[in-house]
This record gives C-alpha cells, structure tokens and sequence, in this order.
C-alpha cells in the first residue's frame, strides 16, 4: 500500500520537476542533462521502493506508475488545457529570419540548439530556415526557407 | 468491405502562425507558465535552506533538549520515516547513587518512534502504565542511555521520559515521510 502511495507521489512529483526543467530533457538531451535524469530516476526508487525488495513490491510499483501514466494520457487526449501543462505548447523560437528572443531566453535555449536540430535537417546556414519550432516533445523542427530562382 | 466508422470531419483547428504554418503556439499560456516557473524555483531554493538548516530534520534547528532536576534528554524534534536517529538520556548525578536507576518511558517512543536498541542493554524492563519501565546498572555520573529510533510512520507523537518518583519529561516528535 505503501509503496502505490510513493510511487503516484513519486510519478507527479517527478513530472513536475522535469516540466520546471524546460522541456529539454525530452529530446535534445546533452550529457549534462543525462547526468540530471539518471540521478532524479535513481533517488526516487529508493522512496518509492523503501526496504521491500521483493518481486511483488516492484511489479505493485511499476503497475501503479503504468496505470497512472495511462490515466493521464487518457486525460491530456480530451482536454488540451491539461495537455498544455504537463506538456506545454509548441513554441516558436524563429520566425522569418529573426529569433523569437522572448520565447529563446524563456525556454533557456541558444542559438546552437536551433543550429544543432537544423543540421539534422541537412541546413547548413541559419539563413535557410525559415521557422524552427519547439516541440511538445522537445524536439525542435526546422522548416526551410524557399530559396529564390536566379 | 471494412466496418470502419467514420464520422468526424477533418477540421482546419491548429492556430497557424503567417497563416502558413499550423503549430498551435499559446503565448499567453506559455507567459503564465513561466511566471508559475520562477515562482516555483522560488519556492524550491526557500524548502532547500530550510532542509539545509534543518526544519524537515537532520539539521540544527531539529535538535532539540529538555531538562530536570533528575535527568536531561537531547533527540531530534523532527525525524524522516525510516531514518536512524539517536534519543539521548543522560542521568543527573543524585539518581545514579544507588547502584541502579530505573527509566520510564511512554510506549509511543517503542510503537511510534520505532526504539530498535537500547544502550548499554537494561539489567531489566517492566511493562506498565503505558509504557516500559527499564533498570539499568549504574556506576559514577556521568551516565546515560540512548535509544536508537527508526521511526515506522509518518505523523506528530508524544512521548514521556522520567525517573519514576520524579517529575517526568514530556515532548513531541514529528515524524515527516
């Protein structure tokens, strides 16, 4: 019983840190970022778990944090105002040539994230693209800039 | 054939940004989250030096003493579920004069407070009166007894410590999960 209650406190108490962290532990992670997501994951198990370390406490554990994680999906689905909060709105961060500078500071992005995600997409120049948006997911897409016919 | 019902109508619903690119942005949302933000970092760094200087346990303001006539007790005001912690009676010199000296204390401290050890070990101990009545051997003051705690649940408790024939020692622990 005890450890259902750890685990669903655990589960919000989690998904609230990591939205205050931006959303840049989804997808554009960097070393530094691994080191934060492994050591929240590892210091939870051990308030989760407590001294029980039987199979049946585990499996208890990880079935409440599926079905939870369920519920909430089932929820984020039908309404986009609780979608908004656990996993924010897209953002866009450029925008005809111009960074969206509140947007940038705001999601403590810098201008080589963008370029990094932009590489991916085969861009070389900032110049090419024409809108890079934040993702709910944190990944950022690019879409190019039409070039001009000579 | 397939059975697949189709009734809903693709709709146009995703706000664009230049009319030409659907991303769905809501600034005015993402304005209030990041005030929510740095209200909440706020928050956070005040409950880390809190931790720091104790309030939730295992720091400064947590320990805490209480004193008489016939004995002195030094514990912790505030403990963590399933955390060791020492509970501290020290002896007054006239209690120790004869050899042995009894200790009461209330049951919370065994229930409640988890006491997993006593030392040095009693010579014996008598249930009574809500509580455990411990004797122990005694030689020259300075002398005095710890308990080990693990508390087992969260929650605030009462205890009561005292020499019997004396006025006992009363206080309150909070137990934080």
């Amino acid at each position: 019983m005890s450890t259902m209650i750890s685990a669903v406190a655990g589960y919000f108490f989690l998904m609230f840190i990591v939205r205050l962290l931006t959303r840049r532990p989804g997808a554009q992670m960097t070393m530094f970022e691994f080191v934060i997501v492994f050591l929240i994951g590892g210091v939870i198990i051990l308030a989760t778990t407590g001294g029980d370390r039987s199979m049946t406490n585990c499996a208890m554990a990880i079935l409440t944090v599926g079905l939870l994680h369920n519920s909430v999906a089932w929820i984020k689905a039908r309404s986009p105002r609780f979608g908004a909060i656990v996993d924010g709105t897209p953002l866009v961060l450029l925008k005809d040539g111009a960074w969206v500078k509140e947007v940038m500071q705001g999601m403590k992005l810098a201008p080589e994230d963008i370029m990094a995600a932009a590489r991916m997409k085969g861009v070389n120049s900032i110049f090419d693209v024409k809108y890079a948006i934040l993702e709910r997911n944190g990944t950022i897409s690019i879409i190019k800039a039409e070039k001009e016919e000579a | 054939m397939s059975n697949v019902a189709f009734e809903k109508p693709v709709e146009d619903s995703v706000p664009k940004i230049n009319d030409e690119v659907a991303v769905g942005e809501d600034l005015v949302f993402q304005r209030r989250w990041w005030k929510f933000e740095s209200v909440m970092w706020s928050l956070i760094a005040i409950l880390l030096l809190l931790n720091f200087l104790g309030v939730f346990g295992r720091g400064p303001a947590a320990h805490a003493s209480l004193q008489n006539d016939a004995l002195s007790i030094k514990y912790e005001r505030v403990e963590r579920f399933g955390t060791p912690a020492i509970f501290h009676v020290l002896f007054a010199p006239d209690v120790m004069s004869k050899g042995k000296v009894e200790l009461f204390v209330s049951q919370s401290v065994v229930d409640e407070l988890g006491a997993q050890r006593v030392i040095p070990a009693p010579l014996e101990s008598a249930v009574g009166a809500g509580g455990i009545t411990y004797t122990f051997a005694a030689g020259q003051a300075p002398g005095s007894v710890e308990f080990a705690l693990q508390p087992a649940r969260a929650g605030i408790y009462h205890f009561t410590v005292g020499i019997p024939g004396s006025a006992p020692l009363s206080g309150r622990i909070i137990v934080v999960p």
